[in-house]
């Protein structure tokens, strides 16, 4: 029964494959997953924290809704672990030269759980609606002027000024693609759908009760036959750190994304040999925690104390005792593990030298006086991950040394997203900043003078205006050829480096921590938080 | 935990006979006679001194990431009660904690007698409608949990020391509004309030010299409680993640460190002990009071 | 013969039984609406001095949004307005008994919290239950021995279950009977995937209830064992006790017919005012032991700026102790009929 049905598959694989963009390899890997397959078997815990508020994620992308959404609605695309894309709902692509006509040949014989088919109607509406309500998708889709659907497997995205950034931002956790028979576009954030969802992925919605679990099982349907090999999904929420450690070492989690046990602990794993850890799924999200200034504060804006904390600063330091060796130290903002073709190597400008930090303090006019203080600053540190708490009492211990007193501020989500971006009543923040799957998409924001907007979160903090660094990134934004595009984002790279209107300090690594007996949910650029079809038990 | 309850078992009468009286030499005298309360009272000036004194006994910065961290007592000598997961040294943050922890429990206790007696005072003295007003309000703010009412004034503004005393101490008045009241309905038809009345004495004068020193010896009880209380509450709220981040406190040291328990619990055990040992002393403290001050209730049977 | 039922409110407490709780339950809805109001304008004024709404939060947790996002999400809530236009809509809809969507959860908040409600309720019942009960045994205990050395131990462990606190013993037990021995889960309220029946299922809540309520009820066993051993002692120094003894009744019957009885007085009142505490105490109980409760569904409403969500549990938990201590006055009344329903 197994043979038939590989045959078959790879029969209408053949048929499908029109244009460029599928890799042979993704067929032959299709297929050998299947030939491994044995019945589908067993339930596979996996941890979640926080609950995430819906299972849908074109509207709240919060971390835990990525994760959840992306097992029952599926994207467009998925990604390699260096970001290039493969098939999942759209078996072809093709990108016109001036790159404003995007072709993608859709999937055929995919069933929504509720027995519907799915269309390229289907697509046209959840990429309006990413538009309309997603927070990045919004920016993405910008220069979107039309979705339409040329026939039932086709679809045409037309745009008014390129977007080369656009195919990397049609995964199932960015971009998920909605059945347009369940939702209204105008009510589609109230439908009570996004508590139950209904798509085509591989696994269906089965039951919610919130604050303890979500069960999700096997769609049966599959358009991979055989897939998934799990019957029964069970997220776990465990809102507390050491339940999670205890949940991992007695075996009843499987498994966990985004470090849901103390970092600390992970050395100490070696004595539970049925334990492993991984860090691999995470490029479509590096993280890089860098201290932001606020450079309307008339201290911060001298570029001699900017650089004189800069001095103060041991990247090290913060790598070891911060993220407890979980980090990368980087000077770039635009990260080297994602994005290989735009990093800049560059050697850091301001290395550590506390004696060299005084130095500029004293001539920037900032003289030590009783007890050995020169000046006062506050700091917020990002709410969101622990790692830049801990980041925050280390640069306040660090700036003690030349001589500046930190005040730290730690504020619970709401509080510090008033105080920091639409009060903007600070004067240092810890924050991470995620460049996503596209320097535009996630960098542009904090450097780019047009960004800067009190109402909205996670813009340009500082209040940097630098022409120059603007006309890079607007000309990135827009440039089809990759070439190009790396020499303009070197460019500003070289610029923010020197000029510091944030330090960008260590690239945060994200632990999977996980039960050996699990296999197959690595293969994407999202690792767990993608829509993990292959995903298996390993034989015994 | 941390509730704002006093578990206030005293019932109390004031001399029949109506002369002033103020917590005298009796009261003193039985209160050197107990033990148990002296031995609260040694812990107490122990910590006060050690609050005092913490830059000469722990010389330093407490939030300096001094050392590697997760080091276990015995371990580095120059770390003699081991560093926590930030490399801070943890003798010296028990230390200086005690500053942070005694200031949070009278700052909070304070406010909340500040308010409970103005309230209760008035409540109680001048009856009527201003009673009943005050009844009702205080009612109100007893109905919505106290926790949780802490936790949203906190959540209101940074969660800074001033910020928490004041949230919790803005919680626990309506049980000394309470307790003021029922002593004033009893004081205010003594003799010698009507006989202040007779003379022409000013309310206000009344309310202060005549009455509010007779109704202080269970205030006094309850101000021990409550400084308990809200030590503990305050722990409370650091395990919960809302304390201030610049200054030391036992309760922020167990809840900075709670993912540590498995493999580093005695950064769980050792503030968790100081806090234990802090508000054991006030309610030693608290009930020797309470039997020196009065003498109708006696832990030992007659 | 039926004397004729005359129910006025002035009529004095030797009214038939029966008649004598009326009075006071009429008392308590009279003041209860007012402050149930008086609760929700200030909890509504008080959530508008909260910096940052639901959706502020949401952009954050996503990592970013624009300014077109936010906007289309504010339409959707409602969230657009003044607070005085706010404030009219909320009320309007708790006249028909809505109390609003959860934007961030995306479902009635009045199932939100009906979901959750039972889980804290049976922890905060159980956990008074077990209070009440091991303190007044131990109460009772130290009051027997009072000034011997049963009692001083007692007094002793009492205290060390006052000071320190709930969470640290909870911390403790979870480390020995969990990490330890491994007798006891610690996290969740009940096995999850599997439908049991009858004694099974109870058992498996049981084990899963066991840590949670010990940690709630520590602190109050300790309250409770002091006033009673107190109530206790000083009850039994009055006259008709020593009436009872001197008629040659034997002391254990001394003991709990008249005076426990008596003793009870404080303890209802006290438990009353528990209902409050615990019911906000549960709130770090239940995040130590990941219990789903309504303690940690206020901590994230408060976290992510859900004003629904919290308006309506502060809203409902009011009503509640509004509730209880109505019970507790009825409770006391019974216990003691010289207490008059004013």
């Amino acid at each position: 029964m197994v043979r038939t049905s590989r045959r078959t598959f790879l029969h209408q694989a053949s048929l499908a494959t029109v244009l460029a963009g599928v890799p042979a390899w993704a067929l032959t890997e299709a297929g050998s997953a299947m030939a491994s397959s044995g019945a589908s078997n067993g339930t596979l815990t996996v941890v979640l924290n926080p609950e995430p508020p819906t299972l849908v994620s074109f509207a709240n992308t919060g971390g835990t809704c990525v994760t959840a959404s992306s097992k029952v609605l599926e994207g467009l695309l998925e990604y390699d672990h260096d970001l290039t894309p493969r098939p999942q709902l759209a078996t072809s692509w093709s990108v016109s030269p001036d790159g404003l006509t995007y072709e993608f040949k859709l999937r055929e014989n995919v069933k929504w759980h509720d027995g519907k088919p799915f269309t390229a109607a289907d697509a046209a509406f959840s990429i309006l609606l990413s538009r309309r309500y997603h927070p990045r998708g919004t920016a993405t889709f910008a220069n979107l002027d039309a979705a339409e659907a040329v026939d039932a497997t086709t679809l045409r995205l037309r745009l008014a000024k390129p977007a080369p950034y656009l195919l990397l931002a049609l995964s199932a956790g960015e971009t998920p693609i909605l059945p347009s028979h369940l939702y209204e576009a105008d009510t589609a954030v109230q439908n009570p759908l996004n508590a139950r969802p209904i798509g085509t992925g591989p696994f269906r919605f089965r039951e919610w009760e919130r604050g303890s679990h979500i069960i999700y099982e096997r769609n049966p349907d599959y358009w991979q036959p055989g897939k998934p090999q799990v019957e029964t999904l069970l997220f776990r929420i465990v809102p507390d750190i050491a339940a999670r450690l205890n949940g991992f070492r007695n075996g009843s989690l499987d498994i966990g994304e985004s470090s849901p046990i103390p970092l600390s602990e992970i050395p100490n794993l070696d004595k539970y040999p049925h334990l492993a850890t991984t860090t691999k799924g995470y490029a479509d999200n590096a993280v890089v925690t860098a201290l932001e200034f606020n450079l309307e504060r008339e201290v911060l804006a001298k570029h001699e104390v900017r650089r004189a904390i800069a001095h103060a600063l041991d990247r090290e330091q913060i790598r070891k005792i911060a993220f407890y060796g979980f980090a990368v130290p980087t000077v770039a903002p635009i990260v080297k593990s994602s994005f290989p073709r735009f990093h800049l190597d560059a050697e850091d400008p301001y290395p550590y030298d506390i004696r060299k930090a005084n130095e500029l303090l004293d001539a920037a006019g900032y003289p030590r006086q009783g007890g050995g203080h020169r000046l006062g600053l506050t700091l917020h540190a990002n709410p969101f991950n622990e790692g830049f708490r801990r980041t925050a009492h280390y640069v306040r211990s660090a700036l003690a040394r030349i001589g500046i007193d930190v005040t730290v501020r730690e504020q619970d989500p709401g509080s510090y997203v008033r105080s920091v971006y639409n009060e903007r009543e600070f004067d240092m923040t810890v924050s991470g900043v995620s460049t996503m799957f596209d320097p535009t998409v996630g960098l542009q924001r904090v450097y780019w003078s047009k960004s800067f907007n009190p109402k909205v979160p996670f813009s340009n903090a500082n209040r940097y205006h630098n022409p120059e660094v603007d006309r890079l990134l607007e000309a990135a934004a827009i440039e089809p050829d990759v070439e190009k595009r790396a020499e303009l984002f070197k460019r500003f790279q070289e610029i923010v480096i020197r000029e510091i209107p944030t330090i960008a300090l260590v690239q945060l690594q994200s632990v999977t921590v996980f039960n050996r007996r699990v296999d197959g949910f690595s293969k994407t650029a999202s690792g767990l938080r993608g829509n993990i079809a292959d995903v298996h038990f390993a034989q015994a | 935990m941390g509730p704002n309850v006093i578990a206030n078992d005293s019932v109390v009468v004031a001399d029949p006979r109506g002369a002033r009286r103020l917590p005298g030499a009796t009261a003193l005298r039985s209160l050197a006679r107990d033990p148990l309360a002296l031995l609260g009272l040694a812990i107490l000036v122990g910590a006060a001194f050690v609050a005092a004194f913490a830059d000469l006994i722990a010389p330093g910065d407490p939030l300096d990431m001094a050392g590697i961290p997760l080091q276990w007592p015995g371990d580095d000598p120059a770390h003699v009660l081991g560093t926590d997961s930030l490399g801070r040294d943890v003798f010296s943050g028990l230390v200086h904690g005690t500053r942070a922890s005694l200031m949070i429990g009278l700052s909070a206790a304070g406010v909340s007698l500040a308010l409970g007696v103005l309230v209760g005072a008035i409540a109680g003295y001048f009856g009527g409608r201003a009673d009943s007003a005050l009844l009702r309000l205080t009612e109100l703010f007893q109905t919505v949990p106290a926790f949780l009412l802490v936790i949203v004034l906190v959540a209101i503004n940074t969660p800074t020391i001033g910020v928490i005393q004041l949230a919790i101490g803005l919680a626990s008045w309506p049980e000394i509004a309470r307790l003021v009241r029922s002593e004033f309905r009893l004081l205010r038809d003594s003799d010698f309030v009507l006989a202040a009345r007779a003379a022409g004495f000013s309310s206000a004068h009344i309310v202060v010299r005549e009455v509010l020193p007779n109704a202080l010896p269970p205030l006094i009880v309850t101000t021990s409680i409550l400084v308990a209380s809200a030590i503990l509450t305050e722990s409370g709220l650091s395990f919960l993640g809302m304390s201030d981040p610049n200054v030391v406190s036992w309760g922020g040291m167990i809840g900075g460190n709670r993912e540590h328990i498995g493999s580093a619990w005695f950064l769980t055990a050792l503030p968790g002990a100081a806090i234990a040992i802090v508000v054991l002393a006030f309610n030693l403290l608290g009930d020797g009071l309470n039997d020196a001050l009065n003498p109708r209730l006696r832990r030992r049977p007659s | 013969m039926d004397l004729p039922i005359v129910a006025t409110d002035s009529a004095p407490a030797v009214a038939r039984p029966p008649g004598r709780f009326m009075p006071a339950v009429r008392r308590t809805l009279r003041q209860a609406i007012p402050t149930v109001l008086g609760i929700l304008v200030l909890n509504f004024a008080l959530l508008q001095m909260v910096p940052g709404d639901v959706v502020d939060v949401m952009a954050g947790e996503s990592g970013g949004a624009t300014m077109e996002s936010m906007r289309a999400l504010r339409e959707q809530f409602g969230l657009a307005g003044s607070i005085g236009e706010r404030l009219v809509a909320y009320l309007g809809n708790l006249a028909t008994l809505d109390l609003g969507v959860s934007p961030r959860y995306n479902a009635p908040v009045a199932e939100l919290i009906l979901d959750r409600l039972p889980n804290t309720l049976f922890l905060v019942v159980s956990g008074l239950a077990v209070a009440i009960v091991v303190g007044v045994l131990v109460g009772v205990a130290m009051a027997t021995w009072a000034g011997r050395l049963p009692d001083r131990a007692l007094s002793l462990v009492n205290l060390l279950l006052y000071a320190t606190p709930g969470f640290c013993i909870g911390l403790m037990l979870i480390l020995l009977f969990s990490v330890k021995l491994g007798w006891l889960p610690a996290n969740g309220h009940a096995t999850i995937g599997v439908t049991l029946a009858g004694g099974d299922w109870l058992l498996d809540r049981l084990r899963y209830a066991l840590l949670p309520i010990v940690t709630l009820a520590t602190f109050f066993i300790a309250v409770y064992g002091r006033l009673t051993r107190a109530a206790m002692l000083e009850v039994r120094q009055q006259d008709f006790v020593r009436t009872a003894r001197a008629k040659g009744l034997a002391p254990s019957r001394v003991m709990f017919r008249h005076v426990l009885r008596n003793a009870l007085m404080p303890i209802t009142t006290m438990a009353g005012l528990h209902f409050a505490a615990l019911f906000g105490g549960a709130a770090v109980t239940e995040t130590l032991f990941g219990w789903p409760g309504l303690g940690r569904l206020t901590l994230d409403a408060v976290m992510t700026r859900d004003f629904n969500l919290l308006l309506g549990i502060l809203l409902l938990s009011s009503l509640l102790v509004v509730v209880v201590n109505m019970l507790v006055d009825l409770l006391q009344l019974w216990l003691d009929p010289r207490i008059q329903a004013r």
